[in-house]
């Protein structure tokens, strides 16, 4: 498959990867570790919502999903599945070393794995899925902090997992 | 594009990278491997008496069950076994059961002593500026 094409699919599965685990598993409803609190009221004194502010501090101070993607990408670029499944068992004792309580970490590097080996049929390669999870990292936390706050704001409250002030 | 970066993954692990592991073993034993070190590991974890699910709602994962620590652990070090190509016998079977239970006694006895849990029960809560 071509290069950039597979690079943009694989931007964009990766952000409904980890948007999706992370959201179910509660990130915006509750600040998991104590920076992603303050990053949190930052965002929303900015103009920001304040449920998008505590996913992107989550994410920022923790290994959530996105971390896990990232880093099951990598695993299964050198080792195959079980560089995946050996990625989501260091996600999980990263989790315990920050004092994360949280699921989302080792849940998405197992569906992270799981994504990158059904595409391998249609010729998506891991390295394709490392851009493409830098890309959609940088869609939340590079181009506008508040408006990507506010957009992840409206997909907790869709899923129900909206931080309730 | 990739020229550079293929030349260092293929350095770094040589003949081991796109998923071309050199395990011995044939893909269906593994497969097998891996479901017997999960049946394994939950199975033990149940006779050790740990409960089946988390605590609700699932924010909290200090709380160990049988469901999520174990099995995790258990594929994480068998998959590290296998990467290290050491399958000790009946093609991984052994080591697999082995891994499993030896997980989830890890899990019961000394979980709580490798990762002691946050002295504070509710960090991020009390950060006034």
């Amino acid at each position: 498959m071509n290069e950039v094409i597979g690079i943009i699919i694989a931007a964009i599965l990766c952000w409904l990867n980890f948007v999706i685990v992370d959201t179910y598993f509660g990130l915006p409803e509750q600040p998991g570790v104590r920076g992603a609190s303050i990053i949190g009221k930052d965002v929303e004194k900015r103009g920001g919502d304040i449920a998008g502010g505590f996913f992107q501090g989550n994410i920022l101070c923790s290994p959530d999903a996105s971390a896990g993607t990232l880093l099951a990408s990598i695993g299964y670029l050198l080792l195959g599945i079980p560089g995946g499944i050996i990625a989501a068992f260091l996600v999980f004792i990263g989790n315990r070393l920050c004092a994360d309580p949280g699921y989302a970490g080792t849940c998405g590097s197992l569906t992270a794995t799981a994504i990158i080996f059904l595409t391998s049929f249609i010729g998506l390669t891991p390295e394709m899925f490392i851009v493409g999870m830098v890309i959609a990292i940088f869609t939340i936390m590079g181009i506008s902090q508040t408006g990507a706050s506010k957009v992840l704001g409206n997909i907790a409250k869709k899923f129900n997992r909206h931080a309730r002030e | 594009m990739f020229d550079l970066m293929l030349n260092a993954i293929s350095f770094a692990s040589y003949g081991n990278f796109y998923g071309l592991s050199n395990i011995a073993i044939s893909s269906f034993d593994i497969i097998i491997a891996y479901i017997a070190a999960i049946i394994c590991s939950i199975v033990v974890a149940l006779i050790l008496r740990l409960p089946l699910l988390p605590s609700r709602p699932y924010r909290y994962s200090f709380d160990v069950s049988a469901l999520y620590p174990t099995p995790i652990i258990a594929i994480g070090v068998l998959s590290i076994f296998l990467v290290l190509n050491y399958t000790f016998m009946y093609n991984g079977l052994v080591l697999a059961v082995a891994v499993g239970v030896l997980s989830a006694l890890f899990v019961k006895y000394l979980f709580d002593f490798v990762f002691p849990k946050p002295l504070d029960e509710n960090t991020g809560d009390d950060s006034n500026e």
